[in-house]
C-alpha cells in the first residue's frame, strides 16, 4: 500500500468543500434511511446530476457514498421504533430492537446500534484500506455452489430466529421461500404464480413484503389490542446505554464487525447474510439464548455492526475489480463514469486521489454519523411518547406512500396491504413473520444458485461436496443441524448437568 | 360508530370521484401540450430499468439535454420490470400529447418476443418512434483459466463450454447461444441476473465464457483479466479495435442493443419534431459525446423511421436464426 | 406486543422470572411491567384455531405443489421452472402435516373478538387510499385516512384530528414532492 497516497487522501477529504458534501451526503442518507421505500439507490439517481455541477467531482462522489452508508444508520431507527425495516439487512434488528423499545429502552437500542455501526464500519474501512484487493480475490472464489451452500445455511439460521414454535417458524420460512419464486423465472422466463399479472412478472419487492408483514401488520394488530385501553406511555429510561449495556454489547460488536466485513464482500445478499449470521452467532454464544427476541442488547449490537461493516466492504469489489455489488454500488459506478473514471483494477494506480479520497471520506463520514446520532437518538425516542392513536395513521401513510415510491406502482400498495393483513392473521394464529421475511430475502439466491450449480455440474450434485469452500460450508450446515440434536440427546441421558429443572420446564412450555 | 365511519368514507369517495372528473391529478407539476410551444409543463420519462443501469443513465442524459434545449423538466421515472414491458405499457396507454415519452430498448421488441409467451409481447406498433439514440455492443469474453482466446480454440474444448449470460431474453443470451450453435460447439448457458454477476463469475473462473455489454467488460479486458473473443456489432467497436466481429470470424451472427425515443401512438407531429430537434441538438453537445464515450456507447442517431425498419429487420432475422438452429431462449411456446 | 414474546404457559411463570437471575433486578422489573401491560391479550384460540391454520398451510403447500408441477419439473441436469417451487411446496405440506399432528395443543393463538372488526375497517381505509391515489392524488385520501384513524378509530378530539391530518399531509407533500422530487400523484400544484 502506498502510504503517502493514503495520507494525501485525508488531505482531499479535509478540504472544507469536501467535508461539507460528506456532511450533506450522510444527512440525506440518514433521512432516506428513515423513510421506508425510497432507498439509497433511487436517491443517488436523483442526485446524480450534482456530479456534473459540483465544483469538484470527487466531492460529489464522496456525497453519494455518504448517502449509501448514511442510509444504513437511518434504517435502524424505523426498525427499532416502528418495526418497519427499510432495508433487508435491518430485518433482524427488528426482533430485539423493537422489544427493547417496548420496554422503554429505545435509547439504549439506538445508542448501541449507532456505536456498533460506527465500530463495524470503521473496522471494515481499515480492512478495506489494508486488505481490499486481497479480499476481492477471495470473493471471486465464491461461485454458484458456494452461494447455494451459504444461502442454505442462512435459511437454516432463519429457523433459529425468534422464540415461537419451531415447526411454525419453519412453515413460515418455507412459505417465504415459495413467495420468492413468484414472477418470471430468470432461467426460462416461464411465469410462476403470477396469475397473468404483469405487475408480478418481476417478483415481489422485499420492501413490500417486509413493510406489509411487519409495519402494516403491527399497525392493524395494535388497532385491535389498543381498543378500550388507556395509553400508557413507555417509560423512556436510559437515553444512553449504560456501562453494563456497553460491556454486554462489546463482544457482539466485535464479532458482528468481523462477520460483516467478510460476508459483505460477496455481491448480492452479502449484507443480509451478514446480519443474519451475526444474530445467529450471538444467540449461539449467549449463556441464555431465550432472551433473544425479548430485548437482548446483543441482538441489536451484532447485526447492526455486521450490516454496516458489510455495507462498507461492498465497496471493495467496486473499487478493486470494478464490479458493483448492489444497486447503490451500481449508481456509484455510474457516477464514477460521469467523472471520467471507469472503476476497475487500475483505479487505485490511476486515480489515487479519488480512491483514497472516497475511502478516507468514510472514516470521517462515519464519525459525523456517530456524532449526529447522539443528539438525534434523544429526539427520535420521543416518537414513542406520541399516543399510538396518532402514531398509527402517520406510520401507515409513511409506509403506503413509501411503498408507492419504489416503482411508482399502486399495485405494490395493494400487495403491501395484503401482506399487512397476512401479518396480522399470522400473529393471531401464532406464526412469526420474521422467518418468512428472511427466507423470502434469501429465497431467490438459494434457488438460482442451486440451479446454476446444477447446470455447471451437469446434473451431478456431488460437486457441492467436492469443491473446497462449498464443502466446508455444507459441513457447517450439517453441524448446525446435528449440534442441537446431539445436545438434546446428551441432556436426556444426564438431566442435571448443564440445565436446571426450571429452564427445562420453561423451554418445554415455549415449544 | 362503524356506521358513521362507513358513511363518511362513502361521502369522501363520492367527493373524490367528483373531483377526479375535473381531471386535475398529476404526477408532476404540469401537463402535456396541444400546441406548438412544447412542452407546456413537465414531461414524464418512464424507463423500464432500475436506477444505475445503462437504460436509466441514457434516459437521464437525454432528459438533461431535452430540458436544456426545450425548457421545462423531464423527470425520469424508474418503472422497472419485465425487461421494460411495464414501462412500455405505461407509455402506450398514456395521453398522446407529448406529456409522456420514453427511451426504450430494441431487445424488448426484437428479442424478448422469442423468449416470452405470446400475450406478453410488446409491439412497436403501439408507439411512434421519434429518434434513434445509441447502440450498445455485446462482446464474447473468455476467462483466463478457460484457455480460450479465439473462436477456433473452442474446437479444443473438452466437454461442454459454459457461458454466462445477463439474463433470459437479452441480446447477450441470443448472441452467445447463436455463436455456439453456429460454431457447433457443445455449450451450456448459465443465466445470471445482469452483467455484474456474470462478470464476477467469469473473473472467478466459475464459467468459461460470457457475453457482456462492452461497457461492462472493458475495464477488465484492458487490465488483461479476461480475453475478448468477438464483438457482435456490424463493425468493430471503437473501444476494442483489435477484436474482430463475429462476421469476420466466419460466424453469421450480428446482435446489438440499441435505444430510441418513443411516444404514444398518435402524438401530434409538431411535438415529435420538437423532441427530435432537441435531441439532435443534444447529440451535438460535447457533454453528451463524452457521456457516450465513457459508457462505450456508439451513436446511432438515425431517424425514427429508420429505427422501425431496423427493428422489423432484426426481429425477423433473429426469429429465423433461432428457428434454424432450434435455439430455446425461454418459454415462448 | 411483539409476537416474539410468547406468553408463558400457566405454571411456567415461576421459571420465566428465574431465568435472568444474573442481570440486575431493576431492569428486570421494568421489563416485567412492560410485559404485563402488553400481556392483556385476548384468550388463546384453542385447538380449532391451530387446526385451521395448519389446514391453511397444507392448502398453500398443495396448491403450490400442483401449480409448480404444471410449470415443469425438468431434471436435475436441467432443472425446470417448477422444480424448486415443487420441492419447497412439498416441504410446506410435510410441515403442515406435522403441525396438524403435534400442534393441536399449542397455546400461541388468539381468539378473534368484536374489536377484530376494527382491523377490517382499518385495512379497508388503506385499500380505499390505494384506489383513490391515482384518481384524485394523495392529498384528499391522506387527510381522510387521518380523520378516520384519529377520530373514529383512535378517539382523538376533532380539533387534534383535523390539525394532525392536515399537517401530516402537508409535511408529506413537502417531503416527497419538493425535498425528494418523487413523482407522487397529487392534486395541488404549487
Amino acid at each position: 500500500m502506498d502510504f503517502s497516497a493514503f495520507l494525501d487522501g485525508f488531505g482531499v477529504v479535509t478540504q472544507p468543500g469536501n467535508l461539507l458534501y460528506c456532511l450533506i451526503g450522510v444527512v440525506v442518507g440518514m433521512l432516506i434511511g428513515v423513510l421506508p421505500g425510497l432507498g439509497p439507490a433511487a436517491t443517488m439517481a436523483i442526485l446524480l446530476p450534482v456530479v456534473y455541477s459540483a465544483h469538484d467531482p470527487v466531492a460529489a462522489i464522496i456525497m453519494l457514498a455518504g448517502i449509501y452508508y448514511g442510509a444504513q444508520y437511518g434504517g435502524t431507527i424505523t426498525s427499532v421504533l416502528l418495526r418497519i425495516p427499510g432495508e433487508a439487512s435491518s430485518v433482524v434488528t427488528v426482533f430485539d430492537g423493537f422489544a427493547l423499545a417496548k420496554q422503554g429502552k429505545a435509547g439504549t437500542a439506538l445508542g448501541i446500534a449507532a456505536i456498533g455501526s460506527f465500530i463495524g464500519a470503521t473496522i471494515s474501512i481499515i480492512g478495506l484500506t489494508l486488505l481490499g484487493p486481497l479480499v476481492a480475490e477471495f470473493a471471486l472464489d465464491f461461485g454458484p455452489p458456494e452461494y447455494a451452500a451459504l444461502a442454505l445455511l442462512g435459511v437454516l439460521l432463519v429457523a433459529t430466529i425468534g422464540n415461537g414454535n419451531t415447526v411454525k417458524a419453519l412453515a413460515a420460512a418455507a412459505i417465504g421461500l415459495l413467495l420468492a419464486t413468484v414472477g418470471s423465472d430468470s432461467f426460462t422466463s416461464a411465469d410462476r404464480f403470477t396469475f397473468g399479472s404483469l405487475n408480478l412478472e418481476d417478483g415481489i419487492d422485499f420492501v413490500v413484503v417486509a413493510m406489509g408483514l411487519f409495519g402494516v401488520g403491527e399497525i392493524l394488530y395494535n388497532l385491535e389490542e389498543r381498543h378500550g385501553k388507556p395509553h400508557v406511555p413507555a417509560a423512556i429510561a436510559n437515553i444512553w446505554p449504560s456501562r453494563k449495556d456497553l460491556k454486554e454489547a462489546g463482544p457482539a460488536i466485535g464479532r458482528g464487525s468481523f462477520i460483516g466485513f467478510v460476508l459483505g464482500v460477496l455481491p448480492g445478499g452479502g449484507a443480509v447474510m451478514a446480519s443474519l449470521a451475526a444474530y445467529a452467532a450471538e444467540k449461539r454464544v449467549a449463556k441464555d439464548p431465550s432472551r433473544f427476541g425479548r430485548g437482548a442488547i446483543e441482538g441489536v449490537a451484532g447485526p447492526e455492526s455486521a450490516n454496516n461493516a458489510a455495507a462498507t466492504s461492498s465497496f471493495i469489489p467496486l473499487l478493486t475489480i470494478g464490479i458493483p455489488a448492489n444497486a447503490s454500488m451500481a449508481m456509484l459506478y455510474a457516477a464514477l463514469l460521469v467523472v471520467g473514471v471507469t472503476p476497475g483494477p487500475q483505479l487505485i494506480d490511476e486515480r489515487p486521489d479519488l480512491f483514497w479520497g472516497v475511502v478516507n471520506s468514510m472514516y470521517i463520514g462515519n464519525l459525523i454519523l456517530l456524532l449526529l446520532s447522539i443528539p438525534l437518538v434523544g429526539i427520535f425516542v420521543r416518537i414513542l411518547r406520541v399516543r399510538p392513536a396518532i402514531l398509527a395513521p402517520i406510520t401507515a401513510l409513511i409506509t403506503i406512500l413509501g411503498v408507492y415510491t419504489i416503482r411508482n406502482s399502486v399495485f405494490d400498495i395493494f400487495l403491501m396491504i395484503f401482506f399487512g393483513v397476512v401479518g396480522y392473521l399470522m400473529k393471531k394464529f401464532g406464526f412469526e413473520p420474521g422467518p418468512m421475511v428472511l427466507a423470502f430475502v434469501l429465497g431467490s439466491l438459494i434457488e438460482s444458485s442451486f440451479r446454476r450449480s446444477m447446470l455447471i455440474f451437469e446434473g451431478d450434485a456431488s460437486g457441492f461436496v467436492t469443491r473446497p469452500i462449498s464443502g466446508t460450508i455444507l459441513a457447517f450446515v450439517v453441524l448446525v443441524i446435528a449440534f442441537p440434536l446431539i445436545k438434546r440427546a446428551l441432556r436426556r441421558k444426564t438431566p442435571d448437568t448443564d440445565t436446571t429443572p426450571e429452564t427445562v420446564q420453561r423451554e418445554d412450555s415455549l415449544r | 360508530m362503524r356506521k358513521q365511519t362507513l358513511s363518511l368514507a362513502a361521502v369522501a369517495a363520492g367527493a373524490a370521484l367528483a373531483l377526479s372528473a375535473c381531471g386535475g391529478v398529476q404526477t408532476t407539476a404540469g401537463g402535456g401540450s396541444d400546441s406548438g410551444d412544447y412542452p407546456t409543463g413537465s414531461v414524464n420519462m418512464p424507463v423500464g430499468a432500475s436506477a444505475g443501469g445503462s437504460s436509466d443513465l441514457i434516459s437521464r442524459q437525454v432528459s438533461r439535454g431535452l430540458s436544456e434545449e426545450l425548457g421545462g423538466s423531464f423527470p425520469v421515472i424508474n418503472r422497472e420490470g419485465a425487461n421494460g414491458a411495464l414501462a412500455a405499457a405505461e407509455v402506450a396507454k398514456a395521453e398522446p400529447d407529448g406529456s409522456t415519452i420514453s427511451v426504450q430498448n430494441a431487445s424488448l421488441f426484437a428479442i424478448t418476443p422469442l423468449a416470452v409467451p405470446e400475450d406478453q409481447v410488446t409491439s412497436i406498433d403501439d408507439f411512434d418512434v421519434v429518434q434513434g439514440v445509441s447502440r450498445d455492443d455485446y462482446v464474447l469474453v473468455a476467462s483466463k483459466g478457460s484457455g480460450f482466446d479465439s473462436i477456433e480454440s473452442f474446437q479444443d474444448a473438452d466437454g461442454k463450454v459454459t457461458y454466462g449470460t445477463t439474463g433470459v431474453g437479452t441480446g447477450a443470451q441470443l448472441a452467445c447461444a447463436l455463436t455456439f450453435n453456429v460454431n457447433d460447439t457443445p455449450a451450456e448457458a448459465i443465466p445470471f441476473d445482469g452483467g455484474a454477476p456474470a462478470l464476477t463469475a467469469l473473473l472467478g473462473d466459475q464459467v468459461d465464457t460470457a457475453c457482456l455489454q462492452v461497457g461492462e467488460a472493458i475495464e477488465n479486458i484492458r487490465s488483461g483479466k479476461i480475453l475478448p473473443i468477438v464483438v457482435f456489432g456490424p463493425e468493430r467497436v471503437e473501444f476494442l479495435p483489435d477484436v474482430p466481429t463475429a462476421q469476420e470470424s466466419g460466424l453469421d451472427v450480428e446482435v446489438a442493443q440499441y435505444r430510441f425515443m418513443t411516444v404514444p401512438k398518435g402524438t401530434p407531429q409538431d411535438v415529435k419534431d420538437s423532441i427530435a430537434e432537441a435531441m439532435q441538438a443534444t447529440f451535438e453537445t460535447s457533454e453528451y459525446q463524452d457521456f457516450n464515450e465513457q459508457n462505450n456507447l456508439t451513436p446511432m442517431e438515425i431517424s425514427g423511421d429508420e429505427v422501425v425498419t431496423q427493428l422489423e429487420e432484426d426481429k425477423q432475422r433473429y426469429a429465423d436464426l433461432v428457428e434454424e438452429y432450434g435455439i430455446d431462449l425461454g418459454d415462448a411456446s | 406486543m411483539s409476537e416474539t414474546q410468547p406468553r408463558p404457559a400457566p405454571g411456567a411463570d415461576q421459571g420465566a422470572s428465574d431465568v435472568d437471575h444474573e442481570h440486575d433486578i431493576l431492569a428486570e422489573i421494568k421489563a416485567e411491567v412492560a410485559q404485563d401491560l402488553a400481556d392483556e391479550r385476548p384468550p388463546a384460540g384453542g385447538p380449532a384455531y391451530q387446526v385451521a391454520s395448519a389446514l391453511f398451510v397444507l392448502l398453500v403447500g398443495l396448491a403450490g405443489a400442483w401449480l409448480a408441477y404444471g410449470y415443469g419439473i425438468g431434471s436435475l441436469r436441467r432443472p425446470g421452472p417448477g422444480l424448486w417451487p415443487f420441492i419447497v411446496s412439498c416441504l410446506i405440506v410435510v410441515l403442515a402435516v406435522v403441525l396438524l399432528v403435534v400442534g393441536r395443543h399449542l397455546d400461541d393463538t388468539e381468539k378473534f373478538t368484536r374489536s377484530s372488526l376494527l382491523v377490517a375497517v382499518g385495512a379497508a381505509t388503506f385499500v380505499a387510499l390505494g384506489f383513490l391515489l391515482p384518481v384524485v392524488g394523495f392529498e384528499i385520501p391522506a387527510v381522510l385516512l387521518g380523520i378516520v384513524w384519529l377520530r373514529f378509530l383512535g378517539g382523538e378530539s376533532w380539533r387534534s384530528t383535523i390539525v394532525i391530518s392536515v399537517l401530516t399531509t402537508a409535511a408529506f407533500y413537502g417531503l416527497f414532492l419538493y425535498a425528494l422530487s418523487v413523482p407522487l400523484p397529487h392534486l395541488i400544484a404549487l
